[in-house]
């Protein structure tokens, strides 16, 4: 690899004094190799306001498929009355973690348990958190929830025997252990992303209302709507670069 | 001759005083033992901790403590940087008093942590971008330098007291780590030596520990109430305000049951120091609520609203905070400055007072939910809470209590001579 570079290198070089307009022809060289180079995927999320009817299905779903405990739910559905009688209207907002750019818990964990993956999701590490809460007092979305280690054995045979495999790693019974009394939030179901799948709760949206994808491919449907001048984000004002956009 | 029965009276007095205060503390630390147990076996869930609001009144305590131990530090810096000798004879105490305050912020912080055998992360792993990352640093190398500075402060007597054949004397043998020079010229390298880890210390302690704690608040920009660049110079101001009480409560608490002379000129300017921090620190607070209040943010606005009339406001903000941690003391300071027993009362109110100052930091803004729709918080301590708390406390005081009686805190003799003057204020 680093062989071929060097070629590479020379090569440019030479092709570089060959040129008359070096400069330029470089750069444009440049741009050319950039465009023709696959960028990673860097998911977003969309979530269609027009579209959702605040049924919850995605909270459930997202219960279901990370297992979460009594208190932590990774999305929510924030339902707010707006305006006074007769002209109310009610406005659902789903909340999963906005997975920020510039996310706030990053900046303030201790350990860096928490940090951003190159695919633009903001992961913990269970097993280097201390259980601080500091993440959770920054975080300006609330997305953060603490595992008290509570459990749903009593309504649900068998609940502590299995965990979700959340990050793409085996976790197996829960017990006293990692994830009990840490800091835990929504992963945009990475370990169903790394299979191909879709997030529980845009596989499983009635009103079809959420969208996930690649927001480094211009011709994504995330892509699209995202510039489509509906697209909103939540506390702009915080500088944290949400991940999540909302359609008005 | 009646002098010597007197002498005697007091000596029962105060054996049997001490059976009642270490039992006493006993009484608090088995209590304190029985809801660590508890928080072990059953994790955070033995808090009214909820996701809504992740922190309580340990990291209510936790700051409580770190203001304490920098406070009592700033005032031993008095002494050995700047040299106010009228304060010469807390000095010791002072660092005593930080080191030990530090001790039990550590304990309560540990305490809060949702894992708490995973604690030495904070140490092996560093975020450059994370406050709190620093502040761990800080503390450590606060602590060491503290433990230093009353190391050379004592030396001198450590060896004096080494050659007694008692249990002090071992300890003090132990304590002096085997140093044996008894010298002037070693004593003026141990000023000399204080002076310089004074000065070192003095911006860690503003800067570092505990306006660095403040700055753990300041930064967190989703928290509008404690997002401002005054909430770590409040911190620092009310750290002396609490420092300079604790010290006058300690030092006349201990001369009254040692029966030993309190020194009225020195308490009452150490009050005087206190009254104008805590002015001064009652001040900032007011700039800091009108920048809460001028925002329009609701989140600010709301915050304000709980904290000056939530459902607990009366007991923290009005009772605790106002009247206690301020305006009685500053009535007694300004009515009674002659008593010496007003001047204590004055100083335990403020001690107390600053406990609720901790509590309203923590805890207001984090009662409001983040966004709308979310469920708001509530929260009042679990008695696994105050168990604990009651435990760590009264092992500090335990701690304090025996370095005291063992330890040279008070000056011996001969510094006092080389003093001079302390004779003609008592």
């Amino acid at each position: 690899m680093v062989k071929e570079n060097i070629k590479e290198k020379i090569s440019r070089r030479d092709f570089f004094k060959s040129s008359s307009f070096g400069a330029k022809a470089w750069a444009a060289e440049l741009l050319a190799e950039d465009e023709a180079r696959p960028k990673e995927t860097k998911w977003a999320m969309v979530i269609d306001l027009q579209k959702c009817i605040g049924c919850d299905t995605c909270t459930v779903s997202c219960k279901a498929e990370n297992r979460t405990p009594p208190g932590v739910t990774y999305n929510v559905v924030l339902k707010e009355k707006v305006g006074t009688f007769p002209n109310v209207t009610k406005i659902n907002t789903p909340r999963p973690c906005m997975q920020c750019d510039q996310p706030a818990c990053k900046q303030v964990c201790p350990v860096k348990a928490t940090y951003k993956m190159k695919n633009g999701i903001v992961a913990i590490d269970y097993n280097r958190c201390i259980g601080c809460r500091y993440c959770m007092v920054a975080c300006p979305y609330g997305a953060r929830y603490f595992d008290f280690g509570e459990n749903y054995e009593q309504e649900m045979l068998g609940y502590n025997s299995y965990q979700t495999n959340e990050y793409g790693v085996e976790k197996g019974e829960r017990k006293k252990k990692a994830p009990v009394g840490i800091v835990r939030k929504c992963h945009f179901c990475f370990h169903r992303l790394q299979r191909g799948e879709e997030p529980a709760c845009v596989e499983t949206c009635l009103g079809d209302a959420r969208y996930i994808g690649d927001l480094n491919n211009p011709d994504s449907i995330v892509s699209k709507l995202v510039h489509s001048g509906r697209a909103v984000r939540l506390k702009e004002n915080m500088a944290t670069e949400p991940r999540v956009y909302y359609l008005k | 001759m009646p002098s010597k029965t007197i002498a005697q009276n007091i000596t029962t007095l105060v054996k049997s005083n001490r059976v009642i205060w270490y039992g006493f503390l006993l009484v608090l630390m088995l209590v304190g033992v029985y809801g660590l147990s508890m928080r072990v076996q059953t994790g955070l869930i033995s808090t009214n901790l909820t996701s809504n609001v992740p922190w309580g009144a340990w990291v209510a305590f936790y700051i409580y403590f770190v203001g304490l131990s920098a406070g009592a530090f700033l005032l031993s810096s008095l002494i050995f940087v700047f040299g106010m000798e009228k304060y010469e004879k807390i000095g010791r105490e002072a660092l005593l008093a930080a080191i030990l305050s530090m001790v039990l912020a550590m304990m309560f912080i540990s305490l809060d942590l949702g894992r708490m055998e995973k604690f030495w992360h904070s140490l092996v792993y560093f975020n450059p971008f994370s406050v709190l990352s620093y502040e761990v640093r800080f503390y450590g190398l606060y602590v060491l330098i503290l433990i230093t500075e009353l190391y050379l402060s004592m030396r001198q007597d450590l060896i004096k007291n080494a050659q007694r054949n008692d249990l002090k004397g071992k300890i003090a043998k132990i304590c002096s780590l085997g140093s044996t020079d008894l010298s002037k010229q070693s004593e003026e390298r141990d000023h000399k030596w204080l002076k310089i880890l004074g000065s070192i210390g003095i911006p860690i302690a503003i800067f570092g520990v505990h306006g660095g704690t403040g700055a753990l608040f300041a930064v967190v920009k989703a928290q509008h109430y404690w997002n401002s660049a005054i909430f770590p110079v409040i911190f620092v101001v009310s750290a002396l305000v609490s420092g300079t009480a604790l010290l006058i409560t300690f030092y006349i608490i201990r001369q009254k049951v040692m029966g030993g002379q309190v020194d009225k000129t020195m308490v009452q300017s150490l009050a005087g120091l206190m009254i104008g921090f805590l002015i001064v620190d009652i001040g900032l607070q007011f700039y800091e609520y009108l920048i809460s209040a001028y925002s329009l943010d609701h989140h600010a606005l709301d915050t304000l609203a709980i904290l000056f009339g939530g459902k607990f406001s009366l007991i923290s903000f009005w009772l605790g905070q106002t009247f206690i941690g301020a305006v009685v003391p500053i009535f007694l300071y300004f009515k009674f400055r002659e008593s010496v027993n007003a001047l204590l009362i004055g100083a335990i109110m403020v001690v107390f007072g600053i406990v609720a100052v901790r509590f309203n930091i923590v805890v207001p803004p984090l009662l409001i939910p983040q966004l709308g729709g979310l469920t708001g918080g509530y929260y009042f301590p679990s008695s696994v809470e105050w168990m604990t708390s009651v435990g760590v406390i009264g092992f500090g005081l335990l701690l304090y209590s025996l370095s005291v009686s063992i330890l040279p805190v008070d000056l011996s003799s001969p510094i006092e001579k080389i003093g001079g003057g302390v004779k003609d204020n008592g």
